[in-house]
Parts: C-alpha cells; structure tokens; sequence
C-alpha cells in the first residue's frame, strides 16, 4: 500500500523504515530537513520538505492515491487538523493520529479519527508492569 | 451573552473590549501568564490562564453555557481544535475561528466551523474595492442564506453599453439592486434602465452565479 | 492612624473571629464604620446571579457568627453578601466605592504544594488597594512546624 507519514521524529521515522522493509511505498514529510537524519539509510521511499497542513505539499506528496495517512508531528492539533484534512478533502480509506492529550484523543475518536495517545497507553503499560 | 475567546493578543484584547463595552459576559483563555496578567489589570478579572484546546479547561469556564466561541490565536490548527472541541464536546451554538491562511477557510468550512474570519482575506477585498479596475468587488455575504451582494463596474469597451436591463439575460439566483452611474444620482434599475459606460451596478447574486453575473454585465 | 471606614472581608474561616475584633477595637476610639462583607465566588461554568443554597446558607451562617462577636466587643457592625466572580478584585472594588480607608484581612496558616502559601486573595488586596491594609495571620500549630 501507499503511506504518506508527517512528522519524522522518532516514531515517524521508525515506521517509516518498518513499512518501507515490507515493502510499502512510503513518503515522509518534515517542515525541516533534519529530521531526516533518523531514516534508516536503506530507506527507499520519498523525503519531502513541507508543511502538511498544506494542500499543494499534501498533493506533491501524493496523498490522492494514498492508501493510509499518518500524523505523527509533536503538535497534537497540527496530528488532528492534517487528519482531518487526509480524511475530509482527500478521502484517504485509512488516517491515523498520534494526540498526546487523552482527553482530546477521546472526542477526535467519537468524531470518527483514529487516534491514539500515546499517554494513555503508556501509562496503563507501566501500570500492568508494576502490577503484575 | 456569555461569550468566550480563546488568545489573548492584540486581537482577542481588543475584542474583548469591545464585546464588554457592548455589555455581553466576555472571558479570554490564554496560555502566555504574562498576557493574562496585562488583561486582568487592564480590562478587569476578564481572563484565565489555560489551554482553550483543552476539554478540562473548557469545562471549569463554563463552555457547555456559552453562546459563542471565537478562537483568535495565531495558529489555524489550534483555533479549529478550539472550535471542534466546544461545538462538539459543549454544544456551543456558534464557533467563530480566526484562519491565518486564507486556504484554510475552505477546510475550516467543510469541518464544521460556523464562521471564519482570514485577516489575509479582508485585507485583499479592501484592496480590491481601491482598485477602480477590479471588476467585481465583494459587498457582503449572507452566509447561511448563501447570498452575496457584489458591485460590477462597466468598463468602456463592455458590449452592455447602450443596452436595457431586459436585454440582459442575468444568471439564476441573482438581481440588480441598484445603478450607481458616473457623477448622477443611483437610481433603482427597471427593466428599461439603459447601462451607461462607468456605472457602478450593485446585484445580490450567489457565489456560483458571480462570475456568470460578472460576464452578463459586461457583455464577455 | 484614623480610620472611618473598615472593610472586613470574611470567608468563615479561624481568623473570621479575631479579625473582627481587632477591627472592633481599631474602630471604637474613632467611632468608625465597619463592615464585613462576605463574597460568594461563584465558578465560570454557571451564571454570575446563579442562587446556590448552600453557599448563601454558609455566607449567613458566618456573618451572624461575625455579628455575635461583635456584640461581644460592644460594636455594631455592619454585614453584607455579595457575589463576584473573583474575590480579591470585588474586595478592592467595595474598598473603592465605599472610600474605606482600611481593609482588614485575617488569613490562615496554609500551605500549598508543601510551601506556605498567602492565597491569591491577599496578595491582590495588598497590591491593588486604594487604601492601608491591615493583614492579621492567625497563629495556629502547623505554623510553628
């Protein structure tokens, strides 16, 4: 399938490469070109420089034939608005977003995007270590 | 009206003091507590500090009683967070955001948010109203009803010129108000009123006629 | 020091008593005004003229008390309700409105987050009073910890 990811943190690149070694056509978008640094260096898929609450870097990055669509940005409502954006104008099949905050990560839920806080099932991981 | 903002700079300052000397119930969330402390002093205990992309935070302010809620900071994607989560969590009735980029007004739109406000957008349609030239000039917009009222210059090589109303065969959904001619008093068009070079036309059209509206008027 | 007006803001708090006798003491040798006002602060998430019960039964319940003390002391003394958003800014506002020229504020040993703490109430008063203030601290146990 064809992913398009924004963000290239650590998790944003650590997927990347994961998907990119099943051999899924992946492009990752960043505002900086640093963050490309984290790819691994058998990464095949596409780099991009670009904001991904922008239509046109959307476009260029292919997001019309995309299979899936990935927010993995450090801000939550920037994760929230490009999902939404992947989903609404672009009719992405699959949008998936990583939001910090539980709280919001509940509401987007109901309001039909995939979301997951990564603080909610960390806290319960560390909970069931603890407890066990 | 209990009315709530979200951003405390320079814009949401200023709407807040105009919203309160209209006498309505006005309170600003903002992140920044120096911000916060310059409102309190100036405008009275008018502000929390807080995240207003927050659902806790919007709970405590009493959002679920709110009438409105403008979100004016200087991010589009935490001004239409703000909006999602009160209109969706609390019900709020109508959600105003402040679009930094105009291509934004179009998502925000689609995404449920009732009214959007692009400085960017404003700016460019009082430029265009200075510019003799331009034309079609955008008067005003009645969003729900998904009017407009827009004025169109006839320039001097218009094929119009010369010809009455009734020849004209305007687009659907769109009638002229009114003829502003060159240096003689507006008058109300019928359908003998004879379009002169210059005349200002002013027409409530819709936005998919305009351009159509635009073309019938100058004879392109 | 000449005081005619006296403002007592009062939460039914353990200083509630020796405030008010402290201001009753302060307010004879001049004949002075006093009046204790107690402040019903109401949250954002209900109107500013919401009625709650309780809060008005409890606003009540320590003004009366404040009035028995007083008439320990000799004094009569005035007593209002009033309710705001905040309690700082409408004590500051009646000082204000009312030309008093003394607040009087009893506060309570506290601690927050493990530090001693004066509240946000006081510290407001003190800084945005158009008045003297006289802020009386309540010696209590934990204050000598």
């Amino acid at each position: 399938m064809k992913v398009v990811i924004m963000g290239c943190g650590r998790v944003g690149a650590q997927l990347a490469g994961l998907l990119d070694t099943d051999g899924h056509s992946v492009t990752i978008l960043d505002t900086d070109a640093y963050s490309f640094r984290r790819l691994p260096s058998t990464f095949s898929g596409t780099a991009l420089v670009g904001n991904g609450l922008n239509e046109e870097v959307l476009k260029k990055a292919g997001i019309e034939e995309a299979d899936a669509f990935v927010a993995l940005t450090q801000g939550d409502n920037r994760n929230v608005m490009a999902s939404q954006i992947a989903k609404h104008i672009f009719n992405v099949p699959r949008v998936v977003c990583r939001i910090y905050d539980p709280l919001r990560q509940e509401l987007y839920s109901t309001l039909g995007v995939e979301a997951f806080s990564p603080t909610t099932i960390f806290a319960q991981m560390l909970r069931e270590k603890l407890e066990s | 009206m209990y009315i709530i903002i979200v951003g405390g700079g320079r814009l949401g300052y200023y709407l807040t003091k105009a919203l309160l000397d209209e006498g309505h119930e006005v309170l600003i969330v903002e992140k920044n507590p120096t911000f916060c402390q310059i409102i309190n002093d100036e405008l009275g205990s008018v502000c929390v500090r807080g995240d207003g992309c927050e659902a806790a935070t919007l709970a405590d302010i009493g959002t679920a009683r709110a009438d409105m809620f403008i979100a004016v900071t200087g991010d589009d994607e935490d001004n239409l967070v703000a909006c999602q989560v009160a209109k969706h969590k609390f019900n709020v009735p109508r959600t105003t955001a402040r679009v930094r980029n105009p291509q934004n007004e179009t998502i925000f739109k689609k995404l449920g948010i009732d009214v959007t406000v692009s400085s960017t957008n404003i700016i460019l349609e009082s430029i265009k109203e200075e510019v003799p030239t331009h034309p079609l000039t955008h008067l005003l917009t009645i969003r729900d009803q998904g009017l407009e009222i827009v004025e169109v210059k006839i320039p001097p090589d218009a094929t119009t010129i010369g010809k009455p109303v009734k020849e004209l065969s305007l687009p659907p959904g769109s009638r002229l108000a009114l003829i502003i001619p060159k240096e003689r008093k507006p008058r109300l068009p019928t359908s003998d009123t004879i379009l002169r070079d210059g005349d200002r036309v002013i027409a409530v059209t819709t936005p998919e006629s305009e351009e159509a509206l635009r073309a019938v008027l100058r004879g392109a | 020091m000449e005081f005619h007006k006296i403002l007592v803001p009062v939460i039914g708090s353990q200083a509630d008593e020796e405030t008010i006798k402290l201001a009753c003491r302060l307010a004879r040798q001049d004949k002075s005004e006093v009046r204790a006002i107690y402040i019903i602060t109401m949250t954002r998430d209900l109107p500013l003229d919401a009625e709650s019960e309780a809060e008005i039964q409890k606003a009540e319940d320590t003004l009366n008390h404040i009035e028995t003390v007083a008439e320990q002391e000799n004094y009569r003394i005035d007593t209002d309700v009033l309710q705001a958003r905040e309690a700082g800014p409408t004590i500051v506002d009646e000082a204000v409105e009312r030309e008093v020229d003394l607040i009087l504020i009893g506060v309570v040993y506290k601690r927050r987050f493990g530090e001693f703490s004066l509240g946000e109430v006081a510290p407001y008063v003190l800084k945005n009073a158009p008045c003297r203030v006289i802020l009386y601290h309540q010696y209590s146990d934990e204050s000598a910890v």
